[in-house]
């Protein structure tokens, strides 16, 4: 037993020498392994990117209120006769003055032009009231200032003016036909909220001739169980009826179907990639066996088993891949990682993204090159194996 | 023996290796085929457009509305044809996760318009003389299995009608076939004066429309002129090619462009290197070989061109049986998106761009084999043993 390992180790040291000798197939089959690992991660961190940023967005203790069937702000509506109803519901905090925390907000399109392709986008401009920061807590303004009601100010997400033309601080932008100030920038935990823009919701529904009427409601509740409690109120009364959900349970919903199309495509495309990469393997190793096989044959005429020989092919083709998987890796990390993208979002409107690779997706890359590592090496190692003797004498 | 078979003898000499070699060059002609399709259906909707009509939208955002006013007014501007209208109705058939548009208009002008969109002159005459009738583009029609005559019930996640229900009745009049496969048929039509009749907001609204010019050199010129005719009212407008409108819808998405580039590229710099060293090792091997054949007399330039027919005869091989895979997949694409991001087809185009490649893969890979066997010395190679 002991005298096979030590046969293992010289002969999968002796294998792993030889690599040099081979420089261009096995850097060849590294580079073909790197490439399909980084196409994977690439998608991968896509999709992880957008869904944390769809999924982290939104608190449980916090209701979203919409029309029933509208399935997002951008299509709901509100009377002012339901906002005020929303008011006295059960469940829902209350300020220090007494009154409930209940935001009722307005959710319009506006065109945004997109530094990278210089083509308009579509930005969601929120109309909000004094109440609304009550409401929704963890937002944060990080250069200017808040709005002032009345006055045509905006303040910007952040993702906003990393991605589109003219909201830089103290610039003046023509949205909706009107002339805004950018007076603020505000941070939002890396959430959708980023992707805003916020401005007063009065001046809006006069702008956008929406008399009273809003599009959401959001309320801040007692605790996250308070939630049934404010179904149960909306359900009862005819003049509600609306769809009311947790902040957070409603934003997972609108993430999964992106990041689900992403997945689709990212998957089967690597998989695709790792077939063909497998076949450079194959050769690769097959080379190898062929070029070593007078002195496989020889080891095997002085006494050396078929297992040294299988083993030490095995460590090569798993060593080139995993080579592959981590340079793969490392330039997906250097070349994705941060940077920021846009999509379409269920509303119809821009959410910005950054692509994050994580460690647990860099190890689905990893392994991915293991698999490639292993089938590419198992078949060259059983013919090793099984070198005929004769091989030695045979001149090549 | 012809050059030819030498070369095909020589391809296949080493089996498991040349077969390998084949494997990943289909593979990635069939990841080049499917995502050219898959480009190609993001895409119709800028390709198939026609050169002589335009998009009115709201300035603000294409989102929004304007008054149907709007249409009459429109008309009289000089080089205009047609001009028509559409709403979005947000609707969907009892699944709201299948996407398809469901759109408003006024239906002989919207198919007037549209000479693309076939329907049987049988089919058009019950959909024009019903307001409750419905038409369906193909890809719909084939999702749900609708027959002509069916009735259909469809919902809205915007609209509402006066009695609070958000679904409308409709029936079944025809259903509409692209003129060719690239016509994007996800969509279905119905009457804009029933919908604007029942629904409870909205009004005398519609949400864009679409002219056609007399030529489309008129179109700068009533771009223009539309737009100015809606200056300073609260309902401005943005007039643009309809190409232009499509385009930037698609750009709304993101660089897909890039994306989709950067994976064939991928694919392509693997089988690059995997075809590339098989050639070498394939030369390195028959270097005696190759003396033995200057020996006799072969000359240097035809033992060039048996290493990169060689390895032409590679990539084509591989190239057409990916082109083949991918052509195949383009139907079953089609098949499992139910177009819900527009028609997914295989044009000539896409195979005329992989023969480009073919070519390409084929010259490369074999280059710097054939230049080392052009180069073999002959006394080196034989007296060395």
């Amino acid at each position: 037993m002991g005298r096979t390992l030590n046969q293992i180790a010289a002969v999968t040291m002796m294998n792993l020498r030889s690599i040099p000798g081979r420089l261009w197939i096995s850097l060849s089959t590294v580079v073909a392994v790197a490439l399909v690992t980084s196409v994977l991660l690439a998608f991968l961190a896509m999709a992880n990117g957008f869904q944390s940023t769809v999924q982290g967005t939104g608190a449980a203790d916090v209701a979203v209120m919409l029309r029933k069937g509208s399935g997002s702000e951008l299509n709901s509506t509100i009377s002012r006769e339901q906002a005020l109803l929303l008011e006295d519901a059960p469940g829902i905090a209350r300020g220090a003055d007494g009154k409930a925390l209940v935001s009722p907000e307005l959710y319009v399109v506006v065109d945004g032009i997109k530094k990278s392709s210089r083509t308009k986008a579509n930005l969601p401009l929120r109309g909000l009231s004094a109440r609304a920061d009550q409401v929704r807590r963890g937002v944060k303004v990080s250069a200017g200032r808040m709005f002032r009601s009345g006055t045509n100010e905006l303040v910007v997400g952040r993702a906003v003016s990393r991605q589109f033309e003219g909201f830089e601080l103290g610039r003046t932008i023509k949205l909706a036909s009107q002339k805004w100030t950018v007076v603020g920038e505000f941070e939002a935990g890396g959430s959708v909220f980023e992707s805003e823009i916020w401005a007063d919701v009065a001046l809006l529904q006069g702008l956008y001739q929406r008399g009273s009427t809003v599009q959401t409601v959001r309320a801040r509740l007692r605790d996250p169980t308070s939630l049934a409690e404010l179904k149960k109120f909306s359900e009862s009364d005819p003049r509600l009826k609306l769809d009311v959900q947790a902040e957070n349970a409603y934003y997972a919903e609108q993430g999964k179907g992106m990041s689900d199309i992403i997945l689709y495509l990212g998957w089967p495309l690597a998989i695709a990639m790792s077939l063909g990469a497998l076949a450079g393997a194959l050769n690769t190793m097959y080379a190898s066996v062929d070029a070593r096989m007078r002195e496989i044959a020889t080891l095997r005429a002085i006494g050396f088993g078929g297992a040294p020989a299988f083993v030490g092919t095995m460590a090569e083709s798993l060593l080139l891949s995993v080579i592959g998987g981590v340079v793969g890796a490392i330039a997906t990390f250097l070349l994705f990682d941060g940077i920021s993208a846009a999509t379409l979002g269920s509303n119809f409107t821009q959410v910005v993204f950054s692509l994050k690779l994580t460690p647990a997706l860099v190890l689905q890359g990893v392994i991915l090159s293991l698999v490639i590592g292993f089938a590419g090496g198992v078949f060259p190692a059983w013919r090793a194996a099984r070198a005929p003797l004769l091989a030695a004498f045979k001149e090549r | 023996m012809t050059f030819l078979d030498l070369v095909r003898k020589n391809l296949f000499r080493k089996k498991l290796r040349t077969i390998l070699t084949v494997v990943a060059i289909v593979i990635a002609f069939a990841i080049f085929g499917v995502l050219a399709t898959f480009q190609n259906a993001l895409n119709a909707g800028v390709d198939t457009a026609g050169a002589d009509r335009l998009m009115v939208t709201n300035k603000i955002n294409f989102t929004l509305q304007m008054p149907v006013a709007y249409v009459q007014r429109t008309r009289s501007v000089e080089g205009v044809k047609l001009v028509s209208h559409a709403d979005w109705f947000g609707g969907y058939f009892r699944d709201p996760r299948i996407f398809f548009a469901a759109i408003a208009v006024d239906p002989p002008t919207y198919l007037d318009i549209y000479p693309e969109y076939q329907l049987p002159p049988k089919h058009r005459q019950a959909f024009l003389s019903n307001r409750t009738a419905l038409v369906a583009g193909k890809a719909v029609a084939d999702q749900f299995g609708w027959k002509v005559g069916d009735r259909i019930p469809l919902k809205s996640n915007i609209f509402q009608q006066m009695d609070g229900s958000d679904s409308w009745d409709f029936t079944l009049a025809g259903i509409i076939k692209g003129e060719s496969a690239r016509i994007d048929t996800n969509f279905v039509l119905f009457h804009y004066d029933y919908f604007k009749g029942t629904r409870s907001f909205g009004g005398d609204t519609i949400g864009w429309m679409i002219i056609q010019t007399r030529s489309a050199k008129d179109n700068a010129r009533v771009m223009k002129e539309v737009d100015s005719l809606f200056a300073n009212s609260p309902f401005e407008t943005e007039t643009q090619t309809e190409q232009a409108f499509a385009k930037a819808f698609i750009e709304q998405a993101g660089d897909l462009g890039f994306i989709i580039t950067a994976v064939v590229g991928s694919a392509f710099a693997t089988i690059l290197l995997i075809a590339g060293n098989t050639m070498m090792l394939t030369v390195r091997e028959r270097t005696n070989e190759i003396a033995v054949m200057k020996t006799l007399g072969f000359a240097s330039e035809r033992i060039f061109a048996l290493v990169i027919g060689e390895s032409l005869l590679l990539a084509v091989i591989g190239g057409a049986l990916g082109v083949f895979i991918a052509w195949l997949s383009s139907f079953a694409l089609q098949n499992a998106t139910g177009g819900t991001f527009g028609p997914m087809t295989f044009t000539p185009g896409i195979a005329i761009w992989s023969v480009v490649l073919m070519g390409l893969l084929g010259l490369l890979t074999g280059w710097l084999p054939a230049v080392r066997a052009m180069r073999i010395n002959v006394v080196a190679a034989l007296g060395g043993k």
